[in-house]
């Protein structure tokens, strides 16, 4: 089940979507993220999947390995699809006990699901093609300018490439302590939400412990590294735009352009 | 200009109460005297906590003086200003191989020390190149660490050093994580480079194996440094260093045994060829020699390590009648993990097995060979992907079938205590399995009790709190919240993983006094060939997911190239006898431990 978390898990590929620099694929993820709030009915989706699917198919990241980024999210999703589905008012198709089903219901609830599913697909695909220290470059070197009011850029950065790398190593080893405490007579899968939460003291506390142990190992080696923080820090591959990233630009600028005619003037 | 020098070097952690006041003062270094020239192969040898990795951090500013003072290539480490140009020098590779990687790509964490010596991005790439080069993991390059072994995590390590250009490597224990085959791959790589480039290297371990090729060897004990010469040197005072909780490698305890017994070998061995050339010169052919030469095997009457009673006990063992019904039982077992993605892996393939009551299990094989895999389907962790698995002739994945019963049946014990541990104290941690099974009251005290008793663990330790006992306290703790369900079947993974040589025999024997006392079946999983040869009494060899041998040890280290072959080695005694057979000495070829040998040598 841990496993299955993909969110924030590198697919090494080299396709053109992979080579990007990651200043472009951060402000296109941006503007995609946006375009799909601008979106208001299901034809303005075509769009949006139209575009999505044109990079998807350039990225080289196998379908089934996207969709298992949506699973943890599963949850979620039913929830925000069934308050959709049951409070929205409208004509009634079927109704039991309080719970009303309208046709507006259902539509919005679908609406909401695909919104969803798209935000998903597309912010993963971002991190799929993009190695978290590539993604962090990037979002370092974007929010460069707020550093003039203090904000520590890259400090923010360097922890979210930390972050992004341990994911990984502490979703084995929640694994392997849940299964420590398993061979204990650990009942994990039944009772109520009460006893299953107690049941995850005993994982909890090793992982917290290990998590810690591996913060302190972390931050010995990158002092042993000579790490003194972003000042006088040179970048092996510093970020350049190249002709692709500019084929990308105007890519991302015709699809938003696009979504945003569609609204204005279609409504949709 | 010599790497390192350290002068009157003392260290003292200070534990502080609440208000910031020291409470407790504890001597890690006391006046310790180093020198290393440049080019030099040193070797810093101690048993868990005798100050070794102090030392090591102490070499890289890491930490600084309490007393007295460390230079590294001439600079003093108290002194800021060098701070920088220190650490530059002395590059330092840690234990865990994971929690010194910082980038999720290989190249980038090979960039990340020179990116943060301000080096132009030109020189970075060229670098990155060289190092990974030297290291042999230019292929890696752009792969994620995550999907690297261990001892190709390691390297990456080194390279990540390299590409800092040191005068000097600092490697703390470098290879207590890692299977044989990685620790060849990292040792082979930092000899080279010493070898090659002419770089200086500090190697800290507790693995006597891995410092025969060192120019020089220091031994700490209590924060001193208790002996300092050649390996030669240092390795023929066996009885000392037994004394400092460690040991020297098995064909050099073989000669010293030997030499004890009037077979006059001058100096320590080091090697099993070393070995075999000065026996063959002290003990020619013609002589009435090898008193138990001209054997095909070792009779009985030669006897092992292994105490009397364990021999009465192992003899008392009613023989496995024909229709007896296995403990447990594997039918045509298949494993996939990740099956139907691009990460899709077999690890395990058709895999039969039957385990009776009593027996006592080594279990071998590399990582990624699957015996991890096939532990957990013991207890029904992991569920296979096909095949059937039995405890006492029920199929444990039948419908309505108890596996948490069962778990308390087939106790397993994993690698790493720390994952296990987590209650304040350690009877409450050990009551943890029993009251899951549902006991209580004065019943569940006494389980408590019988199961610290049985792993070992003194009675002053039960109210403090795991995680600040030692390494070996750990272990012991662990097994008796096991031990604690009264399993019927314990499987050990890798118990011994990181003690030092001391601690390690500790737990083994711990391991073996409970088989016997308690006639509990005991799977050991473990790459140590001489561990599982002294104690089971039957072998199963695991590679690429099925079962290469599954006979008892003196069978399976018959075939010594076959298991050369997968990278797994024979013990090094088992090695000597059989190369002096191929010498044509009439000597056993089935010698497992220092003793029979011993004996068929004299």
């Amino acid at each position: 089940m841990l496993r299955d978390i993909t969110i924030g898990q590198y697919y090494p590929a080299d396709s053109v979507i992979h080579r990007l620099d990651p200043r472009t694929k951060i402000v296109g993820t941006m503007l995609y993220i946006l375009s799909l709030f601008l979106v208001r009915e299901f034809p303005g989706f075509i769009v949006v999947i139209t575009a999505f699917a044109g990079v998807w198919i350039l990225s080289h990241v196998p379908f089934t390995y996207m969709l298992r980024g949506l699973r943890p999210i599963l949850f979620i999703l039913f929830i925000t699809a069934g308050f959709n589905v049951f409070l929205t008012k409208g004509t009634v198709l079927w109704q039991w006990w309080i719970f009303t089903v309208t046709k507006e219901g259902l539509l919005r609830g679908a609406f909401m699901a695909i919104r969803l599913i798209l935000l998903i697909l597309g912010t993963s695909m971002m991190t799929y093609t993009t190695t978290p220290n590539q993604l962090t470059d990037g979002l370092e070197k974007l929010m460069k300018p707020l550093k003039v009011i203090h904000f520590p850029v890259h400090e923010i950065a360097m922890m979210m490439s930390i972050a992004l790398r341990f994911i990984p190593i502490l979703t084995e080893e929640a694994t392997r302590i849940r299964k420590a405490q398993m061979a204990r007579g650990a009942d994990m899968e039944s009772g109520g939400i009460i006893r299953r939460a107690k049941a995850l003291v005993p994982v909890f506390i090793p992982l917290l412990v290990a998590a810690f142990h591996r913060a302190f190992d972390l931050a010995m080696a990158m002092e042993a590294r000579c790490y003194h923080g972003g000042d006088g820090r040179t970048k092996m591959k510093p970020l350049r735009y190249h002709a692709r990233d500019r084929f990308a630009y105007a890519y991302l600028l015709c699809f938003f352009a696009t979504v945003i005619l569609l609204r204005v003037w279609l409504k949709i | 200009m010599k790497p390192v020098v350290t002068r009157q070097l003392v260290h003292d952690y200070v534990t502080r109460d609440e208000e910031g006041n020291p409470s407790e003062t504890k001597r890690a270094l006391d006046h310790v005297d180093i020198t290393v020239g440049e080019g030099r192969f040193v070797a810093v040898l101690g048993a868990n906590g005798s100050g070794k990795s102090t030392l090591a951090k102490h070499l890289n500013a890491l930490l600084l003086p309490t007393d007295g003072s460390v230079l590294v290539c001439d600079m003093d480490t108290a002194d800021d200003q060098y701070l920088w140009e220190i650490r530059k020098s002395a590059g330092m590779v840690f234990q865990n191989p994971d929690n010194q990687i910082v980038a999720s790509v290989v190249e980038e964490d090979v960039g990340f020390g020179p990116e943060n010596l301000g080096v132009p991005t030109e020189e970075i790439l060229t670098r990155v190149d060289a190092s990974l080069r030297a290291v042999g993991m230019q292929k890696y390059r752009e792969s994620s660490p995550n999907k690297l072994s261990g001892g190709q995590k390691q390297r990456v390590a080194i390279a990540g050093v390299l590409a800092m250009e040191p005068k000097c490597i600092l490697l703390d224990e470098p290879t207590a994580m890692l299977d044989p085959i990685g620790r060849r791959e990292v040792l082979e790589t930092v000899r080279r480079l010493n070898r090659e480039k002419g770089i200086t290297v500090i190697l800290i371990t507790h693995y006597m194996e891995e410092v025969t090729e060192a120019d020089e060897v220091i031994v700490m004990r209590h924060g001193r440094v208790a002996m300092q010469g050649t390996p030669r040197e240092v390795f023929s005072r066996v009885e000392e260093l037994r004394e400092l909780r460690l040991e020297v490698p098995q064909v050099t305890e073989l000669a010293y045994e030997l030499s004890r017994r009037g077979v006059p070998f001058t100096g320590a061995i080091l090697t099993p060829q070393e070995f075999v050339d000065a026996y063959l010169s002290l003990k020619p052919e013609t002589d009435a020699e090898n008193g138990g030469a001209g054997a095909e095997t070792v009779s009985a009457e030669v006897g092992s390590e292994r105490n009397e009673s364990v021999e009465t006990g192992s003899a008392g063992k009613p023989v496995r009648m024909q229709d007896e019904q296995p403990i447990l039982s594997l039918r045509n077992v298949d494993y996939v993990y990740g099956a139907g993605t691009a990460f899709e892996k077999k690890a395990l393939e058709h895999v039969n097995l039957d385990i009776f009551r009593g027996e006592y299990i080594g279990l071998i094989g590399h990582t990624g060979s699957g015996k991890s895999t096939l532990i957990q389907l013991f207890n029904g962790l992991e569920k296979p992907t096909s095949g059937t698995v039995c405890y006492e002739g029920v199929d444990i994945f039948s419908e309505k079938y108890d596996r948490r019963k069962l778990r308390s049946n087939v106790g397993l014990v994993f690698q790493y205590p720390d994952h296990q541990l987590f209650e304040t104290t350690v009877r409450l941690d050990v009551a943890y399995g029993p009251k899951n099974q549902g006991l209580s009251g004065a019943e569940l005290e006494e389980r408590v009790e019988w199961a610290l008793r049985l792993a070992g663990v003194a009675e002053e330790l039960w109210q403090s709190a795991p995680l600040e006992l030692s390494g070996g306290q750990k272990r012991r703790v662990a097994i008796a919240g096991v031990l604690a369900m009264k399993p019927k079947v314990l499987v050990l993974d890798e118990p011994t993983a990181g003690l030092d040589p001391c601690g390690r025999d500790e737990i083994l024997s711990e391991v073996e006094r409970i088989c016997r006392e308690t006639g509990m079946t005991v799977v050991l999983v473990s790459h140590r060939m001489e561990d599982v040869a002294r104690f089971a009494d039957r072998l199963i060899v695991m590679n690429d997911g099925h079962i290469l041998q599954d006979a008892p040890p003196k069978e399976v280290f018959r075939h010594r190239e076959e298991l050369t072959a997968v990278g797994l080695e024979v013990p090094q005694v088992t090695a000597v006898l059989q190369m002096l057979r191929e010498r044509g000495r009439k000597v056993p070829a089935d010698i497992v431990t220092t003793a029979e040998a011993v004996r068929a040598l004299m």
